[in-house]
């Protein structure tokens, strides 16, 4: 033990020598990437560490080196790793307008406008993404996109198949299904809010199903108030939820993994979720043939997940090898990185171009994909203004514990955007 | 002791009185400043920078609209204390805190003292409660949010799966969950760690009571109850003031429990204010207003602290 | 000591207390000796089939535990050693060396007992960024020994004011320095207290999480609380790895203290009462 961590602590110092003397040499160059999530499992770790081979390989005395991250930019991690300056080259993290704001306004990340027209990154992801992008900084792109998310319902093919139940196509259709579970002694939906992300993920497919894809994209705009009785609706509803026990009050303290454990253990029918689940699925041993996916049913024209960029690349403004990093970021998306990761078991997301000719490595995956075919909503964790982001998620846990009604958790969040302008 | 021993350190006595020269009256001649710098310096020099500027800083901050570590900050004169008075979050983590503080106070002083008491009437087995019950202040407070979290768990924590099993039931809770519940539930784990520390100081403060005014007042006929009164709690005072200044001071910097296990949350329920400052602080990047708030917990401590050493002053006075 | 009679009643007394004190850690650990489906049955008083040391191994290996272990010690030591360095001669000085303005720079030491260190982080951050400490064991050691001064230099204080002045003048005497008599006089007398700060130093800064969680940002430099709440945020979905991972994090300081327990209990209560 001491012998390895007294070798490990020699080759730093050589390494940092070599970075002393070196940097100018092409041969001693050592990229620090933040990220991936769970590289220390075994299944990504195999995936992460073959690109990081072939991409050493391809620049000659290049090594890549993988830091677990501490958390994301919602809890400060990312700023932190970034102002600690022996911090990361580039990063991969969870990203959506909201939380990439809060770095760029920080002034903690590089402008990467140039490099996408320069570099042919703009024809390397959707048009419409492309466009959403350029519109959100005022033309300036600090992002690339690595994963875009697709949140819908996942439910047990053997439950619903054994007690004849199937998603209906309309939400008093979809309240009935619910007393129907829950007669059977099953919780219709599981949810973990003290998990930031994941109690927008329920409230977000809500959301949209009451009001529609355009009013919630004028809502997150600030063109349309919260507030107003189109709006409202969909926090109406949770609340009903929690009021008829079909969903636990006790759930608010349940954070993601909490509550997927109801999941896969089937005490809950169902739970939203993206194409990241089946990682956590995976780890839970949960046979993930069994596992179906499912629009939230809307009333106002067609169900669709919701979603939005999921995860992208950053280059912090202090990135020792910028070129290098960018380098990095052309090998991600290259076909061949892009196929190989979308083809891995591993894989937990939907890519941020089509890709041609893809074999979804789950069949959970394949439907997630064809779902999500029609387009994908918005997801309004990572598009709302940073500093309303934080009341959204607690405003959440309120409805859930059965402390604000929809009328009023939509005045708060109505309130905080009101200040953002 | 030998005759010849006494004999000798007589005559050194003597020898050492003679030759002494006359000591010099206490009052005269201070030592200069410059003997006692190299000795103040290492710790002077440590805490300067690492305690007394932030100290300043802090009040600098306070007025300025710093948004993050690395962007300018501008002078907004009170803006922020404005801003503090019309935020409702700050004056319910306030009420939060005392209310933590208290709860903190009661549950793990309480325990610490009725355990001690009970304890230190034991012989055989004194040791081995004494060391069972200071366990659990050997774990770190993140590592008890962790395992309180899960024995809270609605569904498959310890805490509900036990009562159900042993058909309590209905007495199963969502103990972090309920907006009523869930600033106690976190401090019962909190306090489940501090009560060992108190327990002990009670336990040595106990020690030096003199044994023979128990043996007294026995015979004088006086009954568990008023030895506890007249002799056991009054001979404690002194730990007493220090543990409970100890309480106090633990109870405001409260901090890991509530991150680790409910983040503050339902809906801002268990927020404390030192929870408040690292949402704001560390993940709104509100430096300004997180300043006015660190301005808040410190006059808060400050205040405690005075009132409880000023009360404290009278009961003995 | 004082009392007639049998103890046993007091000790039935106890047993239910006992139970619901140790409780949590005996569920902890036979927890974490299941197979996550054991454990999904969410039955407390179920034991396992098998034992899971496997679950140990496993939490090892990919919570990097040995690290975070060696991490924690290194602080510890360095946060003790600074500790003791600066606060006897501190300690020393304010109470056995009579200087202008004695007073007043013992409030501004002891001022710090009250403010707690979270009213200061953003600046303390700040300081230490600007010094290049930021995740790096050295500057989370030097802000817990700040933090750790005012209660150092306030016990070492009360400490020396105990010991009569007649040994240091008799020493000023014969010429010796302060340094001198702080070396050969007031050291070798001391024990207990310096006993008592080294183990309440210890602890604070074995449990500290809030400046690990500012400071400390890379899994390579971060101390167990810190890695632990990492590891069992990033592994939450396997509670088995969890609940082995916890008890990892605490058994080495609780078989650490049954060793020592006798010294331990006595430095910790005698030092802290005595300041």
């Amino acid at each position: 033990m001491l012998k390895s961590r007294l070798a490990a602590s020699a080759m730093a110092l050589m390494a940092g020598a070599a970075g002393l003397f070196g940097t100018t040499a092409a041969h001693a160059q050592n990229l620090v990437m933040w990220g991936p999530e769970q590289i220390t499992e075994p299944l990504i770790a195999e995936l992460w560490n073959g690109i990081k081979a072939d991409f050493e390989a391809e620049n000659s005395g290049v090594t890549v080196e993988f830091t677990p991250p501490t958390g994301t930019i919602s809890n400060g991690a990312v700023q932190a790793a970034i102002q600690s300056n022996a911090g990361p080259d580039v990063i991969l993290t969870n990203s959506g307008v909201a939380r990439v704001s809060t770095v760029v306004d920080a002034e903690l990340v590089m402008p990467l406008t140039e490099a996408y027209t320069e570099r042919g990154w703009d024809e390397q992801i959707y048009p419409w993404l492309y466009e959403e992008l350029q519109g959100q900084r005022g033309g300036e792109i600090y992002e690339v996109p690595d994963g875009l998310d697709a949140l819908g319902i996942w439910y047990h093919k053997d439950m619903f198949e054994e007690h004849g139940w199937e998603i209906p196509d309309t939400w008093s259709g979809f309240v009935d299904l619910m007393a129907e579970i829950k007669a059977e002694g099953i919780m219709p939906i599981a949810i973990g809010p003290r998990t930031a992300g994941s109690a927008g993920h329920l409230f977000g497919n809500m959301l949209q199903a009451a009001s529609g894809q355009e009013a919630v994209g004028k809502a997150l705009a600030g063109e349309l108030a919260w507030t107003d009785p189109s709006m409202v609706t969909g926090a109406v509803r949770l609340r009903e939820l929690v009021d008829q026990g079909y969903i636990d009050k006790s759930m608010a303290a349940l954070d993601l993994d909490g509550a997927a454990r109801l999941w896969f253990n089937k005490r809950a029918a169902m739970f939203v979720a993206g194409p990241w689940f089946t990682a956590n699925a995976r780890n839970a041993d949960y046979d993930l043939d069994n596992a179906g996916f499912a629009a939230m049913p809307s009333d106002t024209g067609e169900a669709m997940p919701t979603g939005g960029v999921g995860w992208s690349w950053l280059i912090p403004a202090n990135s020792k090898h910028p070129e290098l990093a960018m380098k990095w970021i052309d090998f991600v998306l290259s076909d061949e990185v892009m196929k190989r990761r979308a083809e891995d078991p591993a894989s937990t997301m939907l890519y941020p171009r089509e890709i041609e000719g893809l074999e979804p490595p789950t069949a959970i995956l394949g439907e997630i994909f064809e779902v999500a075919a029609g387009g994908v909503g918005y997801n309004p964790s990572v598009y709302l203004p940073a500093s309303v982001v934080d009341t959204y998620f607690q405003v959440i846990q309120g409805i859930i514990s059965a402390q604000l009604t929809g009328e009023e958790a939509m005045a708060e969040i109505e309130a905080k955007m009101a200040e953002a302008e | 002791m030998s005759l010849a021993g006494t004999t000798t350190k007589d005559a050194d006595g003597t020898a050492a009185r003679i030759a002494r020269p006359p000591r010099q009256p206490r009052s005269s001649s201070p030592d200069r400043i410059g003997s006692a710098l190299p000795l103040m310096l290492p710790a002077l020099a440590v805490y300067a920078v690492f305690t007394l500027a932030p100290i300043a800083m802090t009040f600098w901050l306070s007025f300025t609209d710093s948004g993050g570590f690395n962007t300018t900050a501008n002078f907004v004169g009170v803006d922020n204390y404005v801003r503090a008075t019309q935020d409702p979050i700050i004056w319910q983590s306030l009420v939060r805190t005392l209310l933590w503080v208290i709860y903190h106070l009661v549950l793990a002083g309480g325990l610490g003292l009725v355990l001690a008491i009970a304890i230190s009437r034991l012989r055989t087995t004194q040791v081995f409660f004494r060391t069972a019950f200071f366990l659990p202040h050997l774990v770190s407070l993140a590592v008890v949010g962790v395992i309180w979290a899960n024995i809270y768990d609605p569904f498959y924590g310890l805490l509900n799966t036990a009562l159900e099993r042993i058909g309590l039931g209905n007495w199963t809770q969502g103990w972090l969950s309920d907006p009523l519940l869930v600033l106690f539930s976190v401090n019962v784990a909190s306090s489940w760690q501090g009560f060992g520390l108190y327990m002990l100081l009670f336990i040595a403060g106990l020690q030096n009571i003199d044994p023979s005014l128990y043996e007294a007042a026995e015979i004088d006929g006086a009954n568990e109850w008023h030895k506890l009164r007249d002799i056991t709690l009054p001979g404690l005072s002194e730990v007493m003031t220090f543990v409970v200044s100890l309480a106090l001071i633990n109870g405001l910097k409260g901090f890991a429990t509530v991150f680790v296990m409910t983040g503050g949350g339902p809906f801002y329920q268990s927020e404390l204010i030192t929870t408040y400052i690292y949402r704001l602080a560390f993940s709104a990047q509100d430096h300004g207003l997180a300043a006015v708030l660190c301005i808040l917990l410190s006059l808060f401590a400050i205040s405690i602290t005075i009132v409880f050493n000023r009360w404290r002053a009278r009961q003995s006075a | 000591m004082r009392r007639k009679g049998s103890e046993w009643p007091i000790v039935l007394g106890l047993i239910p207390v006992f139970v619901l004190i140790l409780g949590p850690f005996a569920w902890l650990i036979i927890s974490s000796l299941k197979t996550e489906a054991e454990i999904g049955r969410a039955d407390p008083f179920a034991l396992p089939g098998d034992l899971m040391w496997r679950n140990y191994l496993d939490a090892w290996q990919i919570g990097g535990f040995g690290g975070l272990i060696a991490n924690s010690f290194i602080n510890l030591a360095g946060v003790v050693a600074l500790t003791l360095i600066t606060c006897a001669p501190a300690g020393y000085a304010l109470a056995k060396i009579r200087f202008p303005g004695r007073e007043w720079l013992f409030y501004a030491m002891i001022f710090g007992l009250t403010i707690p260190v979270q009213a200061i982080v953003i600046p303390l951050y700040q300081v230490l960024f600007s010094l290049g400490l930021v995740n790096t064991l050295l500057g989370i050691t030097l802000a817990q020994v700040s933090n750790g001064i005012p209660f150092g230099i306030f016990l070492m204080r009360s400490f020396f004011m105990g010991v009569p002045d007649e040994l240091t003048e008799a020493a000023r005497m014969d010429g010796a320095s302060h340094f001198e008599i702080l070396r050969t006089i007031m050291l070798p007398l001391s024990t207990p207290a310096l006993q008592a700060l080294v183990i309440i130093c210890a602890l604070s800064t074995w449990n500290d999480f809030f400046l690990p969680l500012v400071v400390l940002i890379s899994p390579s430099v971060q101390t167990l609380p810190l890695g632990l709440v990492r590891f069992a945020s990033t592994y939450a979905s396997e509670y088995r790895l969890v609940f082995s991972g916890t008890v990892i994090t605490f058994l080495p300081i609780i078989l650490l203290y049954l060793l020592t327990q006798r010294r331990f209990t006595e430095g910790l209560t005698q030092g802290a009462l005595k300041g």
